[in-house]
């Protein structure tokens, strides 16, 4: 009776959905946290190089964040 | 003219049940930032409550089920005393709920009081069990904080594996600000699931009225922005004593696990607005925020207050449906003019300043919110 009466197609794009942005977007703050703070560090001790290689990856890490947020949000108004 | 008085009175008590819905789960969305010291408690608070209006106004899909999908009523007074019954059992169970200092479910107190008072006045066929209740409620409050407690567990889990090497300074540092961002997103998700609910509950009193047509459902400007402001107001006034529970009764936690619980309880509170469930926030967060607990160590998770917790939301739906069922019989036996409405508002008013009269004596304030660590005795 259950599998009738319940939208699992709902509920499963709630499951994937939360599960793809919930862990993607805070993994990539994460990665956009690590990046910054190393590209700093390196910065601090003349390694250029690094510093350039982890800035990348902080930009990546918090362009994927607030490109989320937005695709989210746009997506939701257009409801 | 009597059927337009109590238009009125469900519009306003359905407006302070919003302001009593933000108030009470204030809690849900600014614990973590606070407990976290990722800002200051008036501050999180007031940042919530400006994204909490911001967010009421980007989606109507879980007002439309709230007002379509759960139960109906007839276009006639005792459609209209019947939500305004639902209202108030709704009401009466977030006050107890308050006054106790447990964070009960407010989403489920309405659907519970709606469904109550619905089953007492127009009978069972006008209550929508299975696909609405079942299907549309209770089966994603059973998903939702599980899912949330999963997408908590395993961003915490990333989150360490990414950013466990860096000195501690920088990374709280970091994750405080992330925490800005994921309280902010919090506090959006918050506004459009929550505030929409009263949206869908004024919209029901309007079809009863006959205002609007049921085979033309719309929710009017007016409805949204008046619902809009007080969620945001009640989220502003706060729910102290509530705070202090979901803030650090729960677990001790630290800035990355602030950061992981409010962005995973974010993440499915929107996804499952966009689907139209009207989903306990609290239950979300909650699940949220003892799977970042629970991933990082089980026994930094104070169980037993987790439990306290859980029992508090199943007497939810119940407790407030025979609150909501007993309201109406009440507000019947003065008729069907505004005089029971009318009694009945009053006695619940009297009761709310009781309460608020004998918490405020016994001195929960702002101040007093702890940080970190065990809870003020």
């Amino acid at each position: 009776m259950i599998a009738t009466i319940v939208d699992w197609d709902a509920i499963l794009q709630v499951i994937w959905v939360s599960l793809l942005a919930g862990v993607g977007v805070t993994a990539a703050y994460g990665f956009a946290l690590l990046g910054t703070t190393r590209a700093l560090e390196s910065g601090r001790a003349g390694n250029t190089g690094g510093a350039v290689a982890y800035g990348v990856v902080g930009v990546i890490g918090m362009a994927i964040v607030i490109g989320a947020i937005v695709f989210g949000i746009l997506i939701l108004t257009g409801d | 003219m009597g059927s337009e008085i109590i238009v009125v009175i469900v519009v306003a008590t359905a407006l302070i049940f919003d302001f009593t819905n933000g108030f009470h789960d204030t809690a849900n969305v600014v614990a973590t930032s606070i407990s976290t010291r990722a800002m200051p408690p008036r501050v999180a608070v007031g940042y919530a409550s400006v994204l909490n209006f911001v967010g009421a106004f980007i989606s109507l899909e879980v007002a439309a089920t709230v007002a379509k999908d759960v139960v109906s009523v007839n276009s006639n007074t005792i459609g209209l005393l019947a939500v305004f019954a639902g209202l108030i059992g709704a009401i009466a169970w977030n006050l107890i709920t308050w006054y106790f200092g447990l964070p009960s479910s407010s989403s489920h107190a309405l659907i519970g009081g709606m469904v109550g008072a619905v089953f007492v006045a127009e009978g069972h066929e006008n209550v929508f069990f299975q696909e609405g209740i079942l299907g549309k409620v209770m089966i994603p409050a059973l998903v939702a904080p599980v899912l949330a407690f999963v997408v908590g567990g395993l961003a915490i889990v990333f989150l360490y594996r990414i950013t466990g090497r860096l000195r501690p300074g920088s990374a709280t540092g970091g994750f405080r600000f992330g925490q800005v961002i994921s309280g902010g997103l919090l506090a959006l998700a918050h506004g459009t699931n929550d505030a929409q609910k009263t949206m869908g509950v004024i919209t029901l009193a309007l079809v009863a009225n006959g205002t609007i047509a049921e085979n033309n459902f719309h929710v009017p400007d007016w409805v949204v922005v008046s619902s809009a402001t007080a969620i945001a107001l009640g989220t502003y006034v706060g729910g102290w004593r509530i705070i202090k529970t979901m803030g650090s009764r729960i677990h001790k936690m630290d800035s990355a696990q602030g950061f992981a619980a409010q962005g995973s309880g974010a993440t499915v509170i929107l996804a499952a607005s966009h689907v139209g469930f009207p989903l306990s926030t609290t239950h979300t967060i909650s699940g949220a925020v003892i799977g970042s607990g629970a991933a990082k160590r089980l026994s930094a998770v104070r169980w037993g207050v987790a439990g306290n917790i859980v029992v508090a939301w199943i007497l939810t739906l119940p407790a407030a449906a025979i609150i909501g069922g007993i309201t109406f019989l009440v507000t019947r036996a003065f008729g069907t003019g505004a005089l029971g409405p009318v009694v009945v508002s009053t006695a619940i008013v009297i009761g709310a300043v009781v309460l608020f009269a004998r918490r405020s004596r016994e001195g929960v304030a702002p101040g007093v919110v702890p940080a970190t660590g065990s809870p003020p005795s």
